[in-house]
């Protein structure tokens, strides 16, 4: 069964070929534009894996991230968080609010497939 | 007219006064006589004129005898005891005269003596309640003076003719220029920039003229503020922005001028690399995004192109794209690192910050705060007012939002960052709640700033956030996020201010009452020159047969003060031997004056020490023809006005058999440390000559050519060497 993906992300021009990329890659893909919506989305239905914008409007990545973190039920949920912002103290923060990878934009489409692909079939 | 010659004229007359009359009456007796009583009378002269001879000559020398009498024990006691009576009236209250006369003399000296003391003591008391008086004010002065001492600017002060009154360590260390290039310096002294001094030996002339000319025209158009900038070059080639301040006096009478100087090279290098950092990203970015535009519109333009051309387009689209990228991620490393070496943040351990807020959180909110994992070596550089508000609001808001009053702290290094963390058992505060902190205004118990959390914590460089301890069950945590302080050169830590024991002796604002220094100094009181007091030490006393200088020592008196900080110290080397019995007297072995400087590169910097001032020694003539024989090696002239201390004692106490400086600093009542070292000469005679100014003022002595002139007079001009 194909592991299912949410990516939450505001910006359509990224959102519409990353959704196009991880169709291409056989995961089941769905889609959120902000962090409410993220939650109402895990909520649903709980992905394998979480690709989380940190720059959206109402609640942030980082606060996305950690709501999943502090719901037990979701601790299997991969996050990767997505941001231009991507200074080392961006980067430290992300991964203490128990992110489990950090791409900063621009990034490569190959990242991306290698970084979800390792979380997915890696070591838990 | 010396005591002793007019005191024998007086005599003289009034031997002769006698003579005249005793002639007079014998003349009237012989006019009464009749002739044979004359012839009679002559017989009796011509036949016993050895007795009356004799007797004549006993009594003019029974005279002469009484008068020296009256002379030793009435006249000269009377005028030494003028000299003594005015020394303790003027510089030595402590003097007492021990004078052996006629009995009348004694009493009066017993009298004096007495009446001294009473005096002295009275004096005592009345200068104790004065300097209690002026304790107080004086430490709010040197609080001000260290302060200024201190601060990250150069400050100096000058009057209207540009004579600098007031400098503080910051500026001196800009704007002093090096003195001798090479191994040895004059320890500590610094030709170049002192009390008394011109600005323009260290500052360009026009560029202060031009910033007093903006001044002016400011304050002519009735602004308020009325600096001027400008860019000076300092020390070791250090850029200094220079900020002219005017000082006014409360007509608004332009009384001086402030220069503050802050060190604006390492700016300015962070400034154009950032600018030339931006223009570059700029020009790359253009480049690349040009690339980028003209393949995509040709590929909308000409949708049924070639696949081979659409190919090429699509590789350039991909491969501009990566670039642009790596430009970023390039700059956005690069201008960091430049913005931080900026950062205008004071620099301090986090274990004191931390401790701060947890005395402040007990005592203004009621809180307790342990602190654990504190190492000595984590430093942060923060604005501490800022940062502990911040923080108290953090631990008050989480009082109320969680309602509890014991909190942990723990401070942790982790890379390049620091974690503050605020631990407490129980749930992490929502980041949604945290980031309605984060927009609030600072304000804790009364104490509050118009800043947000959150500009309090970007101005620092650092995230906060909240979550649940990984490690501790049940435990969350408050994480401020600071960038470590890892460099060790920003990690410098400003010196403590030290409050001197008396005021500090480099500045006088006294001085913004002293007229410039005009050219014609000889009419000018003494009180207002500046003097460079200076010693030497030779090889030997024989100038002329070949002695030469081996050390010169000077201070300097600038408004009536010994500035000994502002001081010329420095060993010369002779070269030539030095003779052992000169050792004895000034104590400087051979080997240290070896790899000393000759004389030739020792005097010219003696002369800019000393240019526009009045040479003081002790036995002036000895230094000054020591100075002159050196001139056909230097080339340098000392055309200075001198004094000399030795003929200004004997002006002051002609009465006094000895002027050396052992004789003189007892009388005057100082003491002298360091005799027989040049500088250690140099000062006492400073000290001397201060003490003989007043002496001279009560002898109606007061510009520089009564000085000069009373010493040519004295006695001791004349011996010549």
């Amino acid at each position: 069964m194909a592991a299912k993906v949410l990516i939450v992300e505001d910006d359509s021009s990224i959102l519409v070929p990353l959704t196009f990329l991880l169709e291409q890659n056989g995961y089941e893909v769905s889609t959120a534009a902000d962090g409410e919506e993220a939650l109402a989305a895990v909520a649903r239905s709980a992905p394998d894996l979480v690709l989380l914008d940190i720059m959206m409007p109402r609640l942030d990545g980082y606060a996305v991230c950690q709501a999943i973190r502090e719901n037990p039920e979701w601790g299997g949920i991969k996050i990767v968080l997505l941001s231009a912002k991507a200074g080392e103290m961006d980067v430290a923060k992300g991964m203490a609010l128990g992110a489990d990878a950090f791409i900063s934009k621009p990034f490569a489409n190959a990242e991306i497939t290698a970084t979800v692909q390792r979380l997915l079939t890696g070591p838990a | 007219m010396r005591i002793r010659n007019r005191f024998w004229w007086f005599v003289l007359l009034g031997v002769l006064t006698i003579i005249f009359i005793m002639g007079v009456l014998a003349w009237f007796f012989w006019l009464q006589l009749a002739p044979a009583e004359r012839s009679l009378l002559l017989n009796i002269l011509g036949h016993n004129f050895i007795y009356v001879f004799t007797v004549g000559v006993l009594l003019l020398a029974g005279l002469g005898f009484a008068a020296d009498g009256v002379f030793h024990v009435y006249i000269l006691p009377l005028s030494k005891l003028v000299e003594e009576v005015t020394l303790i009236a003027t510089v030595n209250p402590s003097h007492r005269i021990a004078m052996q006369g006629s009995r009348e003399v004694d009493r009066l000296v017993a009298i004096i003596n007495e009446s001294a003391d009473r005096v002295e003591a009275l004096q005592g008391r009345v200068e104790e309640r004065i300097r209690l008086a002026r304790a107080e004010a004086e430490t709010e002065k040197n609080i001000l003076a260290a302060f200024m001492a201190d601060l990250p600017e150069g400050v100096l002060i000058c009057n209207t003719d540009g004579r600098i009154l007031f400098f503080n360590n910051r500026a001196r260390e800009y704007l002093s220029h090096n003195r001798l290039s090479g191994a040895s310096t004059p320890s500590g002294a610094d030709p170049f920039m002192g009390l008394g001094r011109s600005i323009f030996t260290v500052i360009d002339k026009n560029l202060i003229v031009h910033a007093l000319d903006e001044i002016a025209e400011k304050l002519n158009s009735g602004e308020t503020s009325a600096a001027a900038y400008f860019v000076a070059v300092g020390e070791g080639d250090r850029l200094l922005q220079v900020e002219a301040v005017p000082v006014l006096n409360n007509r608004r009478d332009f009384n001086g001028f402030i220069l503050i100087c802050k060190d604006i090279t390492a700016q300015l290098e962070v400034d154009s690399r950032v600018n030339a950092l931006f223009k570059s990203l700029v020009q790359k970015v253009r480049g690349s995004l040009g690339g980028i535009r003209s393949a995509v519109e040709a590929m909308i333009a000409y949708p049924q192109m070639a696949a081979k051309h659409s190919e090429r387009f699509k590789a350039i689209i991909h491969e501009e794209a990566l670039r642009i990228g790596e430009l970023l991620a390039e700059s956005q490393e690069a201008y960091s690192r430049q913005v931080l070496t900026r950062w205008p943040l004071v620099h301090m351990p986090a274990c004191d910050l931390m401790e701060a807020v947890g005395r402040k959180a007990e005592t203004k909110l009621g809180l307790k705060l342990v602190i654990y994992g504190c190492e000595e070596d984590i430093w942060l550089r923060v604005d501490s007012y800022s940062i502990v508000l911040a923080v108290l609001f953090l631990l008050e808001r989480l009082k109320t939002h969680l309602g509890l009053r014991d909190f942990n702290c723990c401070i942790e290094r982790r890379g390049h960052f620091v974690c503050l963390d605020l631990r407490w058992i129980g749930k992490p505060v929502k980041l949604e709640t945290l980031r309605q902190w984060e927009d609030e205004e600072l304000s804790v118990a009364g104490e509050a700033i118009p800043l947000s959390l959150r500009e309090v914590v970007g101005h620092h460089d650092a995230e906060i956030w909240s979550n649940a301890s990984r490690r501790l069950k049940n435990t969350a945590y408050l994480r401020l996020f600071f960038p470590s302080c890892t460099s060790e050169a920003a990690c410098n830590l400003r010196s403590i201010t030290i409050l001197p024991e008396s005021r500090p002796e480099f500045y006088d604002f006294d001085l913004f009452n002293q007229p410039g220094q005009s050219p014609d100094l000889d009419d000018r009181p003494l009180t207002e020159l500046t003097y460079t007091v200076f010693d030497t030490e030779t090889t030997g006393l024989d100038p002329r047969g070949g002695d030469r200088i081996i050390s010169i020592g000077a201070v300097r008196i600038v408004n009536l003060r010994l500035r000994q900080e502002d001081f010329f110290d420095q060993l010369v080397d002779p070269q030539r031997p030095l003779p052992p019995e000169s050792v004895e007297i000034h104590g400087i072995q051979p080997e240290m004056l070896e790899g000393q400087p000759p004389i030739a590169t020792v005097l010219p910097l003696f002369q800019r020490y000393t240019e526009e001032t009045i040479l003081v020694a002790h036995n002036a003539a000895f230094d000054m023809l020591m100075l002159q024989l050196a001139e056909a090696e230097t080339g340098i002239r000392f055309i200075n006005p001198v004094l000399d201390t030795l003929l200004i004692s004997s002006v002051v106490h002609p009465s006094q058999g000895r002027h050396d400086m052992e004789s003189i600093s007892q009388r005057l009542g100082i003491s002298v440390v360091g005799r027989h070292t040049a500088l250690g000469d140099a000062i006492a005679t400073a000290e001397i000559f201060l003490k003989l100014i007043p002496l001279l003022a009560k002898q109606g002595i007061y510009t520089l050519r009564d000085a000069r002139e009373a010493s040519q007079k004295s006695y001791y001009a004349r011996i010549r060497y």
